[in-house]
């Protein structure tokens, strides 16, 4: 079987799920009338970022009308004549400045007090949680945004489709949907001096797996090797930024790039992942400058590069940001934070309903902390995680999602664009 | 021999796979050579397990945990060449302090450098300590490839794992090579125990998990209570008169921040995760109480500064010496560093922590889901000898599950364990340049660079991707074709060069597969060497297809 002609089998989900394999078919004919009609943008795109290590949400989006936030934050909280002021109470931490223009046209909000009903403060159990889309049950296998992929086979399905950038393929998109891994766009397939022997070699490997391998090893070299076929056509060494836009160093700055690569290549992709470490401040997290500020830094700088550089495609687009929980209110001895439970996530494209922090605010009173400690969670991670799927992407049930927990539409914090 | 009858009688009955097994279903004395050297090896060797089948598999396996009894001439020679092991903590701690100020000193001075950040590295001291970075690195590749002390260099992987520290958090990287020769190595093998006190006293780990700077709430350094007592602007009034008023301030303001970076309070990482992830696991029921008192209890526990040397110091001013209670144990006020003692033996002797630690030795060893069977005799076995580690393992190794044909050539290589068995499997050389370590790295592993403390995972999912698989044959590729620069490749060991296919195939598959490669990866190389003129390029070809095939990146 060629490359090409397998490519064309696979990216025939629509005729499988004519075809009726999908169970799920007529239920969703019955769900799709409880979400209100959306208009949908012809290909829409969701790019997810997770903060590793647990973000200090109150320093990201600062409550800085809160004198209590000052109060337990002696040596790091953000002084209010640095914080870029947003409405009044809330504000954006100084190094998150690049996003500003991005609040005021409306396409960026934030939403705080999110996070997990899960009460752990493991980072590992936390963030397994986010990615199963399951708190508390660690044995789902899968993760929520491969399921997403699992039962939505509208999609045009190619091995595009979701893609995570770095060595491994993260545990939101592990499942039985294809996703592919991608370290780096450029050094993507086989390296050869000449063009013939690096088609041998395709083939030779593309022939060994094919009958020697099974499970995992079969269906990820299948997909490699499709990617690897459509890619040769977009040369990512060519890529220029347009608008302008410069995009940090490091590996945020590189992933963002190469995502919005891929999305103008029109290759399918509808689901993009990256990984955004370095958020555990346990010790010296800094205020307005520092440790969290650099990693703040990057993080604004990379979202207004990625933003510029998409330009009018942003209208298809919504970048969504997450961590596993937040961080203590209070400051620790060693001027860090130690971890807490609600957090803050930012949501930024065309779709957005932007301008606005969104999610009811607990306020930072010691009664309505969660455990005495720390910012209670008011919205459920999986409310805005499923909004996002239905109103962006179109999803028409999410019951599979999220099993045991069917976001209710009118619990919708209202973070797209009805 | 017990091992071997035992396997044979508990496996006949299994399901058999093609090719592989005898027709009973029990593993022929070359598979049961060719699982312990994929299992408790880094990968046989060529014809390696040939000589494990004359030498005896259970005599090898019992010869392998107990390795100061195992000649190792090759791995000494090798590593007489690698200048980081002639060095003490304070010599590497100097190179990287060096390093660091000669970065400051050159983007003090040369605008170039402050533009571009990049320059500042490059200065000798920098790429100085680059090459010692690069050397600890390779260093964990040689010896997992050179040593006989195999299953020595895989618990050494292992404990490193599970014991996990950053090399890339401030002192850690002059502290990590001696958390690898003094706290991990040694106890390799060792008591539990013994280790996790080890690992506990570390600089590494207390800097890494910064329990460092953990001190009792309101306990101030007796330096700091010095700076704190002197008046205003911190200098005798006798002496205030001949100064500028500007730089008195200024020095205030300095005094000021000094204290400001003081540690005032708890830090309760490292108590957490050495509930969650060193001892107990993260359902043992324990409550953030109990992370509490268990960073109270360790309050003091730190590090002397770099410049004397980073080694564990007691500070009895951080220690908060009340009276605390962790898993309804009361540790009553009045103690110093004896209680965190106390502590680590506690945790080392939990029901939680012998079955969480088994159980991830069976993981390892048996199956990324390991049979509960194996686990309760890895925990009964720990029960038995106090947790001696290597009676742990020898119940594994002896215990039915081990040899039970669905756990054979089960578990997929994580990138190390690829790697370092593909070098095996042509009989590379390396040097001490960080080539395979970079290639190690570049598959998704970098060695001590897993930032969290959970380490590197174990199973399938976790590395198996499309781009990791191509990356891989890339590897497989390179190292076959002698293109690794100091990597010494010696494709003879497996068979002469030769156009001739199937001459090619039967040495490889004999040589590096005990005979388990399948008929249609045989065929497949056979078919892609059928134009090969030149015996050098198809020799290249069939190994380099055979390692980054699906069968090698099993074990």
């Amino acid at each position: 079987m060629t490359i090409s002609r397998r490519v064309f089998v696979k990216s025939g989900g629509l005729a499988l799920f004519s075809l009726g394999l999908d169970p799920l078919f007529l239920a969703r004919a019955a769900y799709a009338a409880d979400y209100p009609a959306i208009q949908r943008s012809d290909h829409p795109t969701l790019v997810c970022l997770f903060q590793r290590g647990a973000v200090d949400g109150l320093n990201m989006i600062v409550p800085h009308g809160d004198g209590l936030y000052y109060r337990e934050r002696p040596r790091i909280a953000i002084p209010a004549k640095d914080v870029v002021d947003l409405n009044g109470y809330f504000g954006l931490h100084p190094s998150l400045a690049a996003l500003k223009p991005l609040w005021d046209n409306k396409s960026l909000a934030a939403v705080h007090a999110i996070g997990s009903p899960d009460s752990t403060r493991s980072h590992f159990d936390a963030q397994d949680y986010m990615e199963s889309g399951t708190p508390g049950v660690k044995a789902t296998a899968d993760g929520w945004l491969n399921r997403y992929c699992q039962h939505d086979r509208e999609h045009q399905n190619t091995p595009f489709r979701a893609v995570a950038f770095g060595p491994q393929l993260p545990r939101v998109l592990a499942g039985s949907a294809p996703s592919l891994a991608i370290d780096d766009l450029q050094a993507f397939g086989l390296r050869a001096p000449q063009e013939a022997v690096r088609d041998r070699l395709t083939r030779a490997f593309e022939a060994l797996y094919e009958g020697s391998a099974t499970g995992l090893l079969a269906s990820s070299s299948q997909e490699g090797f499709e990617a690897m076929q459509m890619l040769k056509q977009v040369n990512p060494g060519q890529y220029q930024p347009a608008n302008g836009a410069d995009y940090p160093r490091g590996r945020l700055g590189r992933s963002l790039l190469q995502i919005a690569q891929l999305i103008k290549a029109k290759l399918g992709v509808q689901i993009a992942f990256a990984d955004v470490s370095g958020w555990d401040t346990h010790v010296n997290q800094g205020a307005s400058e520092g440790q969290l500020a650099a990693r703040l830094k990057e993080l604004g700088d990379g979202l207004a590069a990625f933003a510029r550089d998409l330009g009018e495609q942003m209208r298809d687009v919504v970048v969504l940001t997450m961590s596993e929980f937040g961080r203590t209110i209070r400051e620790n001895g060693n001027s860090g934070t130690d971890h807490g439970h609600a957090t803050a996530m930012l949501v930024l494209g065309g779709t957005v309903n932007g301008g606005q922090v969104l999610g009811k605010w607990p306020g930072l009173d010691p009664d309505k902390r969660f455990e005495g400690r720390d910012v209670a969670v008011t919205t459920d991670f999986r409310d805005l995680f499923g909004e996002i799927l239905a109103r962006h992407l179109g999803a028409g049930d999410l019951a599979p999602v999220f099993p045991g927990y069917t976001p209710d539409p009118t619990k919708f914090l209202g973070a797209i664009r009805g | 021999m017990v091992g071997i009858i035992l396997v044979g009688l508990v496996v006949s009955f299994q399901s058999v796979g093609p090719s592989l097994r005898r027709s009973d279903g029990s593993l022929s004395p070359r598979d049961s050579a060719f699982h312990v050297l994929n299992r408790l090896a880094y990968g046989p060797r060529p014809g390696e397990a040939d000589s494990v089948v004359r030498f005896g598999v259970m005599r090898w396996v019992d010869q392998q945990l107990d390795p100061r009894r195992i000649h190792n001439p090759v791995l000494a020679e090798r590593e007489r060449q690698f200048r980081l092991l002639d060095m003490s903590r304070d010599d590497l701690a100097r190179v990287y302090l060096e390093a660091q100020r000669a970065r400051q000193e050159r983007l003090r001075i040369d605008s170039v450098a402050r533009a571009n950040p990049e320059v500042a590295d490059k200065t000798p001291e920098a790429l100085r300590a680059q090459r010692m970075a690069g050397e600890f690195q390779e260093l964990a590749v040689v010896r997992a490839a050179l040593s006989e002390r195999q299953l020595e260099e895989v618990m050494v992987d292992f404990w490193t794992n599970h014991f996990n520290i950053f090399f890339g958090k401030g002192a850690d990287r002059f502290l990590a090579p001696s958390y690898i020769e003094r706290t991990i190595r040694p106890n390799a093998l060792g008591k539990f125990e013994d280790l996790l006190i080890a690992t506990a006293e570390s600089p590494a780990m207390l800097f890494y998990l910064d329990n460092a700077e953990s001190v009792a709430p309101g306990s101030v350094p007796p330096a700091a209570a010095r700076l704190q007592a002197r008046t205003q602007f911190g200098i005798p009034p006798r002496r205030r008169l001949f100064l500028d008023p500007e730089r008195m301030m200024r020095a205030d303001s300095l005094r000021q921040r000094a204290l400001q970076r003081l540690p005032k309070g708890l830090n309760e990482n490292y108590a957490r995760e050495l509930m969650e992830l060193h001892t107990l696991g993260v359902d043992a029921g324990y409550t953030q109480q109990d992370v509490i008192n268990v960073a109270r209890i360790f309050t003091g526990w730190s590090l002397e500064r770099p410049e004397q040397g980073a080694g564990f110091v007691f500070n009895e001013w951080a220690h908060d010496y009340g009276e605390k209670i962790v898993l309804g144990a009361t540790f009553p006020e009045g103690h110093g560093r004896d209680e965190g003692l106390r502590l680590l033996k506690l945790l080392a002797r939990e029901h939680a922590t012998m079955h969480h630690v088994s159980r991830q030795l069976c993981a390892r060893f048996v199956a990324d889901d390991p049979p509960d069977g194996c686990v309760d005799d890895a925990v009964a076995a720990w029960h038995r000898s106090g947790g001696d580690i290597r009676e742990v393992l020898r119940a594994i190794f002896h215990g039915p599950d081990f040899w039970a044909p669905p756990n054979v050539d089960a578990k997929l290589k994580t990138p190390l364990e690829f790697v370092v068995s593909a070098v095996r499997a042509i009989a590379a050389d390396p040097d001490t340049s960080p080539r395979l370590a970079q290639v190690v790295a570049r598959l998704g592993e970098p060695l001590y660079q897993h930032v969290a403390p959970d380490g590197y995972p174990e199973r399938e999912e976790d590395w198996v991707n499309s781009g990791a698989l191509l990356a891989r044959m890339n590897a497989a590729v390179a190292l076959a074709s002698g293109k690794l620069p100091g990597v010494t490749i010696n494709l003879d060991t497996i068979a002469p060069a030769s156009a001739d296919p199937d001459r090619l195939v039967a040495a490889i598959d004999d040589k590096i597969f005990a005979g388990h490669l399948s008929p249609h990866t045989k065929q497949v190389i056979r078919d892609q060497l059928a134009d090969v003129r030149d015996p050098e390029q198809a020799r290249i070809l069939a190994v380099g297809l055979a390692l980054g095939g699906p069968e090698f990146q099993k074990q």
